[in-house]
């Protein structure tokens, strides 16, 4: 199977239990509902949807944190309804959350890589190599034997990173792991990400709020209300802006420019993604004046 | 900046105590206690006191910072000496206070008690002193290990004081942010009497244990995805393995305690 990650009309119901008029009552809500998504092996593949719009519900079953009410879900190949493969699942699709503070576990940084492997029973000497070479993959060698506390958010980010690297996963989801991190942060997370998927060729599964880390994917997956709504390739779907902002989503800001100078009449392509797209526009716009 | 405060009371130097196996140190403490308690004449209690100068000055840590932990505990060790002296019965009368005798055995059994409980307290706190609180952890999660047929979680137990390691100053940083939150919104920290005091903490601490809450779902959240399963089959990077100088610390305890063994047999 080539899919790293294949949802058959997923669905996914919470129940809420809550209290009113004196008595507890059940309700349930519909976060999936007929997902179908195929994520290939070595791609990396951007999520995009307002807030509540089941994202994160989403990554969390390519991890087998949740199972799905119906349909099916294979995480490489493996069936994530089935309890036995629970572990092999967890190995083999790694996932980093929002909140830097809330994943580390350990008062020392190597002891925190050390902590999925430790889990996975590897021979100590195995996971001393597996943690320096991840560390020195995320480029926290240096910070190898500091507490967690004194890092900064990216810094943090990177260590969490490792720690699901040390566990050898071919595919990682990354739940917003840059929403609390600052424009330096965010860039270096973004960069070891990009090559951990170019070099490494890991799968990278990336849910995200800002549309310039979309831009950087493969392809683009758009979820609305629990629905797949879009899905492409970065270029495809940027240039649908009328739509994405329907969806209560923004476009990268050069896409913005571009779809503006068009309205306008200017003769633009409205496929621009990055700034170096938009300034080599101009100049060419500039040529057949 | 309130992240800085140390955990513990660990005192950073390099000393021969510092770099033992945590097991070891942890067992030879409490080997020490259980002397302390079983001691009692003139030359047991010299050489016990003698062996922890030993000890006090190879550790290389200073004087100052074992006195603190017994700075701490000053009442407790006034308060002994007191009952002591006045409820300890005996033939030689020194002084009549009212319903109280104060006899020379009153205070010979107070200076007992006040050094044994002195001794105490800085043999543990040399513990601490040169034992980060990881290696702490991890000598006390295999120290319980043969426990565990007896239901002692020994696991269990280490990685709850990890974590709660780890969330220390995470939590002191956001009752500090929740404290200058609340100060911005007119919240009063500093005036009033006891009971106002304990009010203006309410909001505070509410704040503080939604979030605790909250971070302990998430961080079980993400342990779990990180395929923790408790502590069975789960292996360690670093294995606690006996140095050179272990042996050489396991022979000195065992030589102090069959030369007390001997002392108390002669005197
Ligand atoms: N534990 C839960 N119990 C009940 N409902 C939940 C639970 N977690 C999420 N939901 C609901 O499911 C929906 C999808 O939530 P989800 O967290 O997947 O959204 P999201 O796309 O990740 O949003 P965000 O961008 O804010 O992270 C929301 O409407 C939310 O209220
Ligand atoms: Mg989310």
């Amino acid at each position: 199977m080539d899919f790293m990650v294949k949802a058959n009309n997923l669905k996914y119901e919470y129940t809420r239990t809550f209290e009113a008029d004196k008595e507890t009552r059940t309700e349930t809500f519909l976060a999936l509902n007929d997902v179908n998504i195929n994520i290939k092996k070595g791609s990396f593949v951007a999520i995009l949807g307002h807030n509540g719009s089941g994202k994160s519900t989403f990554a969390k079953q390519i991890n087998a944190l949740i199972t799905p009410t119906d349909g099916t879900l294979w995480v490489n190949g493996y069936d994530t309804k089935k309890e036995e493969f629970v572990w092999d699942i967890r190995q083999s699709a790694g996932m980093v959350f929002q909140n830097p503070d809330n994943q580390i576990v350990a008062t020392i940084v190597e002891e925190d890589v050390a902590f999925g492997p430790e889990n996975l029973g590897i021979e100590s000497s195995q996971i001393r190599k597996r943690v320096d070479s991840v560390l020195e993959a995320v480029g926290m060698s240096a910070f190898k034997r500091q507490a967690p506390s004194k890092l900064s958010g990216g810094q943090k980010q990177r260590i969490a990173i490792a720690g699901v690297l040390a566990m050898k996963p071919k595919c990682i989801v990354l739940d917003e792991p840059t929403a609390m991190l600052d424009p330096e942060g965010r860039k270096d997370v973004m960069e070891t990400i990009t090559r951990l998927n170019k070099e490494e060729g890991i799968t990278i599964v990336h849910i995200t709020h800002y549309m310039d880390e979309a831009v950087k994917a493969d392809n683009v997956i758009v979820i609305d209300n629990g629905i797949v709504v879009m899905e492409g390739t970065p270029k495809e779907i940027f240039v649908q802006v009328d739509k994405l902002k329907a969806y209560g989503l923004d476009v990268p800001q050069v896409t913005e420019v571009a779809y503006n100078l068009r309205k306008r009449g200017i003769n633009i392509p409205a496929d621009i993604l990055t700034p170096e797209e938009m300034v080599g526009a101009i100049c060419q716009l500039k040529l057949t004046i | 900046m309130i992240r800085d405060i140390t955990i513990g009371q660990y005192y950073m130097v390099d000393s021969p105590i510092h770099s033992l196996d945590p097991r070891l140190k942890l067992i030879a403490t409490f080997v020490y206690v259980i002397c302390l308690f079983i001691i009692n004449d003139v030359y047991t209690y010299a050489f016990s006191m003698l062996a922890l100068a030993g000890i006090i000055a190879v550790s290389k840590v200073p004087l100052k910072f074992i006195m603190r932990g017994i700075k701490s505990i000053i009442v407790i060790i006034i308060f002994t000496a007191i009952i002591n002296v006045l409820t300890t019965k005996g033939t030689h009368v020194l002084y009549e206070l009212g319903w109280f005798t104060v006899t020379l055995e009153g205070v010979y059994m107070a200076t007992k008690m006040v050094v044994r409980l002195i001794m105490l307290i800085v043999s543990s706190s040399l513990l601490t002193l040169t034992t980060t609180p990881i290696q702490l952890t991890d000598g006390i999660e295999y120290l319980l290990k043969p426990f565990q047929k007896i239901g002692v979680p020994s696991h269990e137990i280490a990685m709850m004081m990890t974590i709660a390691l780890r969330f220390i100053p995470t939590l002191l940083d956001e009752t500090d942010k929740i404290m200058k939150a609340q100060q911005a919104r007119g919240a009063d920290f500093e005036t009033g009497g006891l009971m106002e005091k304990a009010k203006s903490l309410v909001p505070i601490l509410v704040p503080l244990f939604i979030s605790a809450f909250r971070r302990a779902d998430e961080l079980a959240m993400a342990m779990e995805a990180r395929c923790y399963h408790g502590g069975d089959n789960r292996t360690r990077m670093n294995v606690m393995a006996l140095q050179k100088n272990d042996y050489y610390a396991m022979a000195v305890i065992c030589g102090f305690v069959v030369c007390l063994i001997i002392i108390m047999l002669v005197m």
